[in-house]
């Protein structure tokens, strides 16, 4: 497996590594690919490229080990490089696709966890990436899972963010879900909210779920359900 | 442009993306692509229930290019 990280110095930069890695510093073969020198105001950087043989991966993070000394800054752009040609693909790909469409983005790893890789897409044209409801942003995504699929990946679900869409989309669901709850409990009368997708319905599910006079069950077919919040018991 | 946009989301979906063909129709209001693929790679952009084809349609009419005109994609078979 090969990996790359950065750091302000060739030491700073093995350090990421090791610590990502979960792995001593000489369970891998370094190799510099980009060095900077610092001045005495300047930051220096310095990118390697980690060669780890593979009967030694043990991918574990160990990012709870961090000394004191360390920079959360420097953890960051450490994990935001691809680790592999697989996350390298899905950025370039991405990009490929806004460049395309005619706006101007950065797209880096937000986060690796089992079976998902969430991607960030950092641009001035985030409102109209993201679109109505994350209509654009979900479009992009959906075709962002194929795109994995057609690399051997159909099992890693991808995650498009932006502007931490979808943490404010959550929260805006959680308050919409307790809203209409409320409503419900005053009139009496169910309500029928609008179109959703599965993890959008998920999430007004789950938050109602915790209210014992409540009840809510998703209508119609397809992708695309509504979500049907009303008094338990009653129609 | 749209037909560049459409031309590589298409030929990163299908197994033959050589077979991809664009033919773009330029008039006073709307531009209209036609998008012709291999037989066996119809599905695979149309996808389930059209999912696939409403997802690249969403896309481009996200583009900067559509905010000014329409762009309206055919797929032909």
């Amino acid at each position: 497996m090969v990996y790359e990280f950065e750091g302000k110095t060739e030491r700073e930069a093995v350090e990421a590594a090791a610590r990502e890695l979960g792995l001593d510093t000489d369970a891998f073969d370094v190799e510099i690919i980009e060095s900077q020198g610092g001045g005495l105001f300047r930051k220096g950087k310095v990118r390697i490229r980690v060669h780890v043989k593979d009967d030694v991966s043990s991918p574990a993070p160990v990012s709870e080990k961090l000394d004191a000394s360390e920079v959360p800054e420097e953890r960051v752009s450490a994990s935001k490089i691809p680790a592999d040609e697989f996350e390298q693909s899905m950025i370039e790909w991405t990009k490929g696709i806004i460049e395309r469409m005619g706006y101007a983005a950065e797209v880096s790893v937000a986060f690796r966890e089992p079976k998902k890789l969430g991607l960030r897409i950092d641009t001035d044209s985030a409102s109209i990436l993201i679109g109505k409801k994350g209509r654009n942003i979900d479009a992009l995504q959906l075709l962002a899972n194929v795109y994995a699929g057609m690399l051997g990946h159909e099992d890693t679900k991808i995650v498009l963010d932006s502007e931490n869409y979808r943490l404010r989309r959550e929260e805006s669901l959680v308050r919409l879900a307790y809203e209409t709850a409320e409503q419900v409990r005053r009139t009496g009368r169910s309500v029928l909210l609008e179109p959703m997708n599965p993890f959008e319905r998920r999430i007004i599910h789950t938050t109602l779920n915790d209210i014992i006079d409540i009840e809510t069950k998703s209508e119609g077919e397809g992708l695309m359900k509504q979500v049907r919040v009303m008094l338990k018991g009653r129609k | 442009m749209e037909r560049d946009l459409v031309e590589y989301i298409v030929k990163s979906l299908v197994d033959n993306p050589d077979a991809v063909n664009i033919k773009v129709i330029e008039g006073e209001k709307s531009t209209i692509l036609e998008l012709r693929v291999a037989e066996s790679d119809i599905g695979k952009v149309i996808g389930k229930n059209g999912r696939i084809a409403r997802a690249i349609r969403t896309i481009l009419s996200a583009s900067a290019s559509a905010q000014s005109k329409r762009v309206i994609l055919e797929i032909l078979d």
